[in-house]
């Protein structure tokens, strides 16, 4: 109860920054919400049930694209972005089928490689995209700070969405399969778990956001190009994020984007010509001393204080 | 853990430290023109970046030892205040924001290439911040109706069309071109041009082929082409793609009597790393070295700002460093011909612009995109880059053949 | 005429593509790391040769040992200092980790090196030959028959030699291989050092055909990718195969597709294979 209290207070000043702040401060707070949700998709098929998928940036990009040629064609900006998540949706499942038998560095390449095909067509198929040269986007004819606070608010609703369908899944019948088969799939299917469907019904959850996180994108800075929205980093920062607050945890990758977010901002600000080298220092660092992100060492912590106290073992979260 | 005296004087400490900090830096603002420059200085297209950088630098640094910008009875010194986009252009976007916002830039210097310029381009129009692009040249960029973008390249077909003259009547009997392009906005932009271009002087286009980005061998397309063995070889990318393209194109047998690459050849970077290689090899730029104008801004004549940069750098400029350069002369003719800083005096300064720099005439047209320059057409001979064109400059004839 | 010309500048290729990726398939197979840091190790290994060539006049291709030798050292002092901290993590971390690592190398040598792109130009090319209506590339050609001779020499000491085998007890099984008295740990660091030397080796080779610069490290990792799943894991015949497969597939895709398709194809190519039989042709199975 407490947490959700806490939560609430969080969304609500959150939802309330637009009034105070700069422009410059709601495009951080924008792209923190958009990490968010990607982070926090990756955390169904990554951290639930194990999968290394390194996907994400197909669906963003595939998403952005989507919501980008329709728009360009008319359709209003909304059902653009509803349409980029069915799309991907559809797009995840049908791939998810097709490589989810895979295992471990396998499942990894084919989910990565995913995104280069996309990139690869894109670019080819200028008729369609635009390719090399990029689409433009119709722009908004309203003030700055209307659009500032739109695409804001647009963006922290897909978190919160995000972050709910966590919460959702991890109580649901979907996340008990998907946490079995992290813990051993084989064992898994022999108990009885269509372990198949329910993989692929993650990977799909882990996408539908996220297809809508590109399209948002798109609208929001009105030109893409293919190296922008397939970009190889668009799958792995989600995946330190989520590393970085605790994977397989509900509010870990949330919490792992903002300290991440945070870290790069004042890095990009302060190491002009070394910010790429700070950024692995940082992922090296969290691989050696966070393995389980900042929620396992707070659960860390919190366990080994209940036994020095010698109370009975506590209930685990 | 602390008292409350403690407590109360950190506290005025620290109200002290701010207020300080605030005055202090609304004071330093005042002294300064703060110019922002996002630029890639780190990813694929930090080359580019790092030669913009050189252009900017040499230009604050030859203003601001003559004492800065004198506006309204007052000198400011000028100050380029850089952020690097990692060749990311939502980056860019941000950056330009960024620096606006957060830095309060008074103007800015555009990112590089057309699709970063015009993302960015976006961001400085609504906040009404003048902004000149000095690496962009792709009309789409200025096809928006902004007032305060300005750009100090000239379209593309100004470089291909002088180009195709020169070839089509150069009286050895080119009939045939082949067109090879990189996948990416400008290489394309430019190649479809020279299409353009070639069609007017009844030139036949035996093929038209692209090559993705990050392709790392040419065999394929070059053993196909060289099957109908095209009289010229027009070859856009950047410097990479060129180096590779030259040497494939030699290992493979194709020597074809015009060779024309954009945009590699302009660099000193391209002739070391091609070596014999890139002897007679053609191309076209929006400047030169050996151009002469006698100009008004901190340079004066195009030789002089030549000599100080080679002093500086070690190197003669190419065009993209010199572009830079010149977009801070613009710069500041357009402050001084407006007498303030007020963003749109600068910007009506711009559009009425007639001047004379060391990079060459400076007169905007409707778009904002510069219209006055006339694009140098040169070839490499005797491993430098010499004029063939215009009459005006010329170092050397144009050389047919030679390509193996 | 056409289709001889094409095979041919296929096979020269696919020569490189499988010295590159050699080093990258032995480490995945044996220490199951995939080494996002392989591109760069290439990279460095040409760099090696352009500096070796311009300060020191040393060929290129006389460079390779050189390049493998300092290259073995640097692979194994991060196998041994950092990598192997985490050899038991789920793949996931050695993923991150390799990746975080390789920005840090990355960044180091675009500071070092500057990102603009050098060549090495040789004061006496070979030159190009004409036989029988087929182009041959000389410079290319040799590069890539060391290459070749070069894996055949890695596959006879991996055969023959004590080290050898026991690398390839240690990827058969790294537990049983280490009741038998291997130091399993010291292995890995070993076979990380030899895929790192290869790596640098390929550099070497490669800097006569490739413009030289820390941005194409990327590129070669990816080829490194399709060529291991293509030929199957953690085996030289392997690389080989895949390699001069890649090769051929990316010069006749060109010609059937068109040049701008070519990576498309490679990485489409990859997609299926992986969906349908990840083993490779070779058929070896790799870790999971």
């Amino acid at each position: 109860m407490r947490h959700l209290l806490i939560l609430a207070i969080l969304v609500i000043a959150m939802g309330l920054l637009p009034i105070f702040a700069s422009n410059y401060t709601l495009r951080l707070g924008t792209m923190f919400a958009m990490y968010a949700v990607l982070a926090q998709s990756w955390n169904i098929i990554g951290g639930f049930a194990g999968y290394p998928s390194f996907s994400t940036a197909a669906f963003f990009g595939l998403g952005a694209y989507t919501g980008a040629i329709l728009q360009t064609q008319g359709v209003p900006m909304p059902i653009a972005w509803i349409s980029a998540c069915l799309v991907v949706t559809i797009f995840a499942a049908c791939l998810g089928i097709a490589i989810l038998h895979l295992k471990g560095h396998y499942f990894a390449i084919a989910s990565l490689v995913v995104a280069e095909v996309l990139l690869e067509i894109t670019t080819s198929w200028t008729d369609l995209t635009g390719g090399g040269m990029g689409i433009n986007l119709p722009i908004l004819r309203i003030s700055i700070e209307a659009q500032a606070s739109l695409f804001y608010w647009s963006m922290l609703l897909l978190a919160l969405l995000a972050l709910g369908l966590n919460f959702w899944v991890s109580k649901s019948r979907i996340g008990f399969a998907l946490r079995c088969i992290r813990q051993n799939e084989d064992a898994s299917a022999m108990v009885g778990i269509n372990t198949t469907f329910f993989k692929v019904v993650g990977f799909a959850l882990s996408a539908v956001l996220v297809g809508g996180a590109g399209a948002m994108y798109a609208s929001w800075v009105f030109y893409i190009e293919p190296p922008d929205v397939y970009s190889v980093l668009t799958s792995v920062k989600p995946i330190v994020m989520a590393l970085l607050g605790g994977a397989g945890t509900v509010f870990g990758p949330i919490i792992g984007a903002a300290i991440f977010l945070t870290m790069e901002e004042f890095v990009w600000r302060s190491f002009l010509s070394i910010h790429a080298a700070v950024l692995g220092l940082i992922i090296v660092g969290l691989i050696f001393f966070l393995p389980h992100g900042i929620l396992g060492l707070l659960s860390d912590i919190k366990k080994k204080s209940i036994r020095k106290r010698g109370s009975s073992p506590g209930v685990e979260e | 853990m602390f008292d409350s005296k403690t407590q109360k004087r950190s506290i005025i400490a620290s109200i002290m430290a701010v207020f300080m900090a605030l005055t202090f830096t609304t004071a330093t603002a005042q002294e300064k023109i703060r110019i922002g420059a996002p630029l890639p200085l780190t990813g694929p297209l930090s080359p580019e970046g790092l030669k913009q950088q050189r252009g900017y630098d040499l230009w604050a640094k030859k203003v601001n030892s003559g004492g800065g910008i004198s506006v309204g009875g007052q000198s400011y010194d000028v100050e380029i205040v850089y952020v690097d986009y990692e060749s990311n252009t939502p980056r860019a976007v941000q950056s330009a924001e960024r620096l606006i916002t957060e830095d309060n830039v008074n103007f800015l210097f555009s990112p590089f290439g057309s699709g970063a310029t015009k993302a960015a381009s976006s961001v400085s129009e609504r906040y009404q911040i003048p902004t000149i692009a000095a690496t962009a040249s792709s009309e789409a960029v200025y096809d928006q109706g902004y007032r305060f973008l300005f750009g100090t390249f000239t379209p593309n077909s100004t470089l291909t069309t002088p180009l195709t003259n020169i070839v089509a009547s150069g009286g050895q009997d080119i009939k045939t071109v082949a067109i090879y392009a990189r996948n990416d906005l400008f290489p394309i932009a430019i190649a479809r041009e020279m299409e353009k271009s070639a069609k007017l002087k009844n030139l036949e286009i035996i093929s038209f082929d692209e090559y993705a980005i990050g392709t790392l061998d040419h065999a394929s397309a070059l053993t196909i082409m060289r099957q109908s063995e095209p009289d010229w070889v027009f070859a856009t990318g950047y410097i990479n793609d060129l180096i590779l393209i030259r040497r494939q194109m030699s290992e493979l047998g194709i020597a074809p009597k015009v060779l024309t690459m954009i945009a590699g050849p302009a660099y000193k970077e391209f002739i070391e790393a091609t070596g014999k290689n890139a002897e007679n090899i053609s191309s076209a730029a929006w400047w030169h070295p050996a151009v002469s104008y006698n100009g008004e801004g901190v340079f004066g004549k195009t030789a002089d700002y030549v000599a100080e940069f080679e002093k500086e750098y070690g190197s003669l400029p190419d065009y993209a460093e010199a572009s830079a350069s010149a977009a801070g002369v613009i710069l500041q003719l357009a402050i001084q011909s407006a007498g303030s800083l007020e963003p749109n005096s600068v910007r009506d300064a711009l559009e009425n612009m007639n001047a004379t720099t060391f990079y060459g005439n400076v007169r905007f047209g409707e778009t904002g995109q510069i219209t006055s320059l006339e694009p140098p057409v040169f070839q490499i001979q005797d491993g430098q880059a010499k004029v063939v064109h215009p009459k005006e400059i010329q170092q050397a004839e144009m050389k047919y053949g030679g390509i193996n | 005429m056409l289709t001889a010309q094409i095979l041919l500048n296929g096979i020269v290729l696919g020569g490189l593509y499988a010295c590159i990726a050699v080093g990258f398939s032995l480490v995945w197979g044996v220490l199951n790391v995939i080494n996002i840091l392989h591109g760069s190790f290439v990279v460095l290994g040409s760099y090696i040769a352009y500096f070796a060539y311009t300060y020191l006049g040393i060929h290129p291709y006389l460079s390779v040992p050189l390049s493998g030798i300092i290259l073995f050292f640097v692979g194994f002092a991060i196998q041994r200092g950092v990598i192997n901290r985490v050899i038991a993590a789920p793949v996931l971390t050695t993923l991150v980790l390799t990746f975080g690592l390789e920005l840090i190398v990355n960044n180091a040598m675009i500071i070092g090196f500057s990102a603009d792109y050098l060549s090495i130009n040789l004061q006496n090319p070979l030159g190009s030959k004409l036989i029988g209506g087929l182009v041959l590339p000389l410079d290319r050609l040799v590069a890539m028959l060391l290459a070749i001779i070069l894996t055949v020499i890695l596959y006879y000491i991996l055969a023959r030699s004590r080290i050898g085998r026991a690398i390839v007890a240690v990827r058969m099984d790294a537990e049983a291989a280490a009741l038998m008295g291997v130091e399993v740990k010291k292995i890995y660091a070993i076979t990380f050092g030899i895929g790192a030397f290869m790596a640098g080796a390929a550099g070497s080779l490669l800097s006569l055909v490739f413009p030289i610069s820390p941005l194409n490290g990327t590129e070669f990792l990816g080829i490194a990718f399709v060529v291991c799943v293509l030929g199957g894991l953690g085996s030289i015949s392997g690389a080989i195969i895949g390699g001069l497969a890649l090769g051929a597939i990316q010069s006749f895709g060109a010609l059937w597709f068109g040049p701008e398709h070519g990576l498309t194809i490679a990485f489409a190519l990859l997609i299926l294979l992986l969906i349908f039989k990840p083993t490779g042709i070779m058929g070896r199975k790799g870790y999971e």
